[in-house]
């Protein structure tokens, strides 16, 4: 008899002390939705503000712009092209 | 008693064996339309549109991405004065104000006002304040080089269901690497039908698309266009092209056409401008020819450089038809070498008919005229080329020196470009790399697609067009103390059955450096005014651009 009272009080302890697991669980990772929304939308901000830069740097950085930049700078395309040859030796052996 | 047990028993298992067959009707058979039902009163499916990959230049700047904009829409129940605001919102959405009223004054919670809005102008309609208006993101394509390569790109347009499609070019011929794959997320909606703002919850995630790194050197590129524009217009024509590739692997290092389009703005253009006239349009050669013919009669050793034409003295008369030269100047007994630097059409009469229909038709095939070339852009069209029993005595004549054969231009360059590599003809390409979304990398290996000539036909041709530029008649334009191979080519236009005595394709096709090619390219001007011949048109082009390439390349002089 006094076996199964002990049985019965593991198992009504048990019972509580998972409830009260559950809901301290429960309690702590309530909020960890509101969190990862948080840091999604985050995420969408900077990959949106990433995507804007890049367009900003594209377009300063294209062929077309630095051209028309060069050009209403002044400058103009080089007409002769240089070549680099082998160097002359200072001093060589007979 | 026992009966009326059983019977009660019966009635129970009856009843709960029904219960189970019309749970199973419910929960398995019309599990999916029920599924659907509840869906439809407390959310909606949406799809998540994938980003489209990028088209990247050989040094990675993107020739085609995508750039953040907004759909504007607007709950017409919480607009106020929709007048007022539609006048507000007009000038900045680029729109009719009576189109805005007439949406903002719909009895609908959901209504759009317009699509690829850009950042700027969000931000300006946001400062306006105005309860009821809301964006949504979203990517549209963008071309940070503008209209450059536009024609090898091609354009991001609609299809039928309104969804992003590639047309024309690498987005066509691509879009389905492009594209990506599409994915669904649930929308969850009030009782009215209103979207809650919550996260919606992705259930099939979609697929980025995959980028692709093209083999066109974007400094190369930029040049040609820049040149094709100046002989455009210097010459009076009515369009020009210039393609380029690199003979030892097929790759397309540029191909530029004028005039042509800015593919963010495509739908302002005639559709006629978006066409590759490179791969999509025919045209009779000419001159520029000859060397393939050539190249046949020296490969059946039919002739040698020094062979000597004896019917070069004058017209020759072929099938009742009397051949001339392009300047009716006529050069008895003149070598094969000067037949070509000449551009000699009586003795490239001599060379068809030496080599005969069947090896004609045998060469034709084996440098892939009448076929398709296989590179990967969207429109490619090839020539037919007649069963032999069609062919007369003046077709064989004729199709020597370039005249009543249709080629491609990036057919002719395949040509060239099997040349200057010892003979070996390579697949033309213009992607190199696939990038999935994930960053993994596929290599597009450089494919021979045959060897229509041995290699010392191939240095034998190459030394005959080496000659051809340093003595014939584009001499005026060469480039000094480099060894370049090329042809010049005035092709007659038919129309009706003749040729149009004034109008002309101008072309130079050729390569360098001749010893060890680094480039083959072939220039066109279409309908030229200010001169019509390829050696006063094409030919300095080319060598304008060949300078730059070699330049570009660090090659220097060698004498």
């Amino acid at each position: 008899m006094k076996k199964y009272k002990i049985l019965l009080a593991v198992l009504i302890v048990s019972f509580l002390g998972l409830i009260a697991l559950r809901t301290i669980a429960a309690n702590r990772i309530s909020t960890d939705g509101v969190l990862l929304s948080k840091i999604q939308e985050e995420m969408a901000y900077y990959k949106t503000e990433n995507l804007k830069y890049k367009e900003r740097i594209l377009a300063l950085s294209s062929l077309s712009n630095i051209s028309s930049k060069a050009a209403s700078l002044g400058f103009i395309d080089s007409k002769i092209g240089f070549v680099v040859g082998r160097s002359v030796p200072i001093a060589a052996r007979p | 008693m026992t009966w009326r047990l059983r019977i009660s028993l019966f009635a129970l298992f009856l009843g709960f064996f029904l219960v189970i067959l019309r749970l199973f009707y419910w929960q398995v058979i019309k599990a999916e339309e029920l599924t659907k039902l509840g869906l439809s009163q407390y959310g909606e499916i949406r799809k998540i549109m994938p980003q489209r990959g990028e088209i990247l230049a050989s040094d990675s700047f993107p020739l085609a991405t995508n750039k953040v904009t907004y759909l504007v829409y607007a709950n017409p129940k919480e607009i106020k004065d929709a007048v007022s605001i539609s006048y507000k919102l007009a000038p900045l959405l680029k729109a009719d104000d009576a189109s805005i009223s007439a949406s903002l004054s719909q009895n609908l919670f959901w209504v759009s006002l317009g699509g690829g809005v850009e950042s700027s102008v969000r931000n300006k309609i946001e400062s306006l304040k105005i309860p009821g208006i809301g964006f949504e993101q979203e990517y549209t394509r963008l071309y940070p080089e503008a209209s450059l390569a536009a024609t090898l790109l091609g354009f991001v347009g609609k299809d039928d269901a309104g969804e992003a499609l590639g047309y024309f070019g690498v987005e066509g011929y691509y879009d389905r690497l492009l594209r990506g794959k599409e994915g669904q997320a649930l929308q969850i909606n009030d009782a009215t039908g209103r979207p809650i703002l919550a996260r919606t919850n992705p259930f099939s995630q979609g697929v980025d698309g995959e980028s692709l790194k093209l083999t066109i050197d974007r400094v190369i590129q930029f040049s040609v266009e820049k040149k094709i524009k100046e002989g455009v217009e210097r010459f009076g024509a009515t369009s020009g092209m210039v393609g380029i590739v690199e003979p030892k692997t097929g790759r397309i290092l540029a191909m530029a056409s004028y005039p042509s389009f800015d593919p963010k703005t495509y739908s302002q253009y005639p559709s006629s401008s978006y066409v590759n006239h490179f791969i999509s349009s025919l045209y009779e050669p000419g001159s520029t020819f000859k060397p393939l013919v050539m190249s046949g009669a020296l490969n059946e050793n039919k002739v040698t450089p020094q062979t000597r034409c004896p019917a070069c003295g004058g017209p020759v008369s072929v099938g009742g038809y009397s051949l001339h030269t392009w300047n009716d100047k006529y050069y008895p007994n003149s070598t094969m070498t000067e037949v070509i630097q000449h551009s000699d059409n009586t003795g490239m009469v001599f060379v068809g008919q030496t080599l005969g229909l069947t090896k004609m038709l045998k060469y034709l095939d084996k440098f892939g005229i009448g076929k398709l070339t296989g590179i990967d852009l969207q429109g490619e069209v090839t020539p037919q080329i007649k069963p032999k029993s069609d062919w007369y005595e003046a077709d064989l004549a004729t199709t020597a020196f370039g005249q009543g054969v249709n080629v491609t231009p990036i057919e002719l360059l395949t040509v060239f470009s099997a040349i200057a590599n010892g003979g070996k003809m390579m697949k033309p390409h213009v992607v190199s790399e696939i990038i999935t979304a994930d960053g993994k990398k596929k290599t597009v290996e450089p494919q021979e697609v045959g060897k229509p000539i041995s290699s010392a036909t191939a240095r034998v041709m190459t030394e005959m067009l080496v000659n051809a530029v340093e003595k014939g008649e584009a001499s005026y334009a060469r480039l000094k103390g480099y060894r370049i191979a090329g042809k010049t080519g005035t092709a007659s236009i038919p129309i009706g059955g003749k040729y149009d005595p004034e109008k002309t394709i101008a072309s130079f096709v050729g390569f360098g450096p001749a010893d060890d090619s680094k480039f083959a390219m072939i220039v066109i001007f279409n309908k030229p005014t200010a001169a019509i011949y390829g050696s006063e048109t094409a030919a300095p082009a080319f060598f304008s651009i060949a300078k730059d390439i070699l330049n570009y390349y660090g090659i220097p002089p060698k004498q």
